[in-house]
């Protein structure tokens, strides 16, 4: 599988724990706007964020670290972060 | 005690070895239902206001009277006031902290902000009664017994006079302040507390910016104070709102910012997520420096144990504290009694956790 295609995996799976864990309504992962900020248009703030980076923990075994949470605006670059500590692993 | 060391992933690692899932630490249905339960409260989003520059007794160590905000012009217009809780309320604020100097001395302004976010809590000294209206959350500030707070606020027979107004009141919890010399007060204090059915809860001394007198806490008297909570709490369970990790948190010989990174804008640079994109302190004269604001203002950061700050800064750091069972039930108790503290008719449980638990990374003391 390509890395791009894996990201967009992630990408739609991290849409998915974000609606089911924030409760967000009126969005579906696949009308999700993964470039759409996640503070300013979607709403979220540091615990929605902390809740939903320990459900990727377990589903990826990948640690988003605290400091790295400012930069983490919308749900690509989450799924770019991940990709990019996988492939660090995998390497 | 027995107590085991969490070792932390460095930071940036690709990716870590997982000893427990998040699900398996809720997997416990109590735990579960505890997290379920916390984490409604999330969309809390704080700021405080100082009410006015007036107060009815002078203590020594006073924050408000400190720096420069005591300089501030108070506004007195209503409208003012009520168009900024207006104006907090669009960007989201929706829990307000209104302190300094006195804010029973100014009862219709504490109103006009219940009338436009009715979540908040106010602190006082509890020697005028805030009327009944007021549905706030309210934090009387206990110094010690009725000699000690004569010795250093100059009013006489205060507990008496803050339960003639409180006892039976939903609102009203005691925050009992340790100092160095006040440690062994805090049981005849609570015992009395007790007896009048109100609730306490503990708060640190924490050193104002060039602090001199002699309250500031030593390695001595932190540990003392620890043990006199963990006491108290088993004493009085009735009456004591605390937990064991409250105790750790803010009796540990590092402050809360060298323990947790103060998340507050005056230490935290951020203008991203978080409190340090929202959080304001407000002045009288409804002005605000983000060089100053945190939550108890000019006061000394490395010094810092408020319980107020802790209530922010610790239960903000929930990704550190899931790693293990027991400390992520530290945490919960933590969050369960920063919410039964802060926010009226919170339904508080039980603590979960029966250990002393260290901040993740740090020893216990």
């Amino acid at each position: 599988m390509q890395a791009g295609s894996n990201t967009d995996n992630i990408t739609l799976r991290i849409a998915e724990i974000m609606i089911d864990e924030l409760k967000l309504e009126d969005v579906t992962p696949e009308t999700f706007d993964p470039d759409m900020d996640l503070v300013d248009e979607v709403g979220i703030d540091s615990m929605d964020l902390a809740t939903v980076a320990l459900v990727l923990r377990d589903e990826y075994a990948v640690r988003i670290d605290e400091d790295d949470y400012p930069k983490l605006t919308t749900i690509r670059l989450i799924a770019t972060y991940i990709q990019d500590k996988l492939d660090s692993a995998a390497a | 005690m027995s107590h085991q060391r969490v070792e932390q992933p460095a930071s940036g690692s690709a990716s870590e070895p997982l000893q427990y899932k998040f699900a398996d630490l809720i997997a416990d249905p109590v735990v579960r239902d505890r997290w379920e339960q916390v984490r409604r409260y999330f969309f809390l989003r704080e700021s405080t206001y100082d009410m006015t520059r007036r107060c009815n007794i002078r203590c020594n160590g006073c924050y408000y009277y400190e720096g420069e905000k005591q300089h501030a012009v108070e506004n007195s217009d209503l409208e003012q006031w009520r168009r900024l809780m207006q104006a907090e309320k669009a960007r989201g604020i929706t829990f307000v902290v209104l302190a300094g100097a006195e804010p029973s001395l100014v009862p219709e302004r504490c109103q006009v902000c219940f009338d436009e976010i009715p979540l908040g809590a106010i602190a006082t000294n509890g020697l005028k009664r805030i009327p009944g209206e007021i549905g706030y959350r309210l934090h009387i500030s206990v110094w010690g017994d009725d000699e000690t707070s004569y010795r250093t606020r100059g009013a006489k027979e205060m507990l008496v006079r803050q339960t003639d107004n409180y006892r039976s009141d939903p609102r009203a919890i005691f925050v009992y302040t340790f100092t160095p010399d006040n440690i062994d007060q805090a049981e005849t204090v609570t015992r009395l507390l007790a007896r009048e059915g109100c609730q306490v809860t503990f708060n640190m001394f924490s050193a104002p910016v060039g602090y001199t007198g002699d309250l500031r806490h030593t390695p001595n008297s932190l540990s003392r104070t620890r043990q006199a909570m963990l006491d108290l709490m088993v004493r009085y369970p009735q009456t004591v709102v605390y937990s064991r990790y409250n105790a750790v948190a803010h009796t540990h010989r590092l402050g809360l910012h060298d323990l947790y990174g103060c998340s507050y804008p005056r230490r935290n640079p951020s203008t991203d997520v978080g409190l340090g994109r929202s959080f304001r302190q407000y002045r009288t004269d409804l002005g605000w420096d983000r060089e100053a604001a945190c939550c108890v203002p000019d006061t000394d950061c490395s010094d810092c144990r408020h319980y107020a700050a802790g209530s922010a800064v610790v239960t903000a750091r929930l990704f550190r504290h899931a790693t293990d069972p027991d400390t992520f039930r530290s945490w919960l108790d933590y969050v369960d009694t920063y919410l039964a503290v802060w926010v009226r008719d919170y339904p508080r449980g039980a603590n979960l956790s029966q250990n002393l638990v260290s901040p993740p990374g740090f020893d216990l003391i």
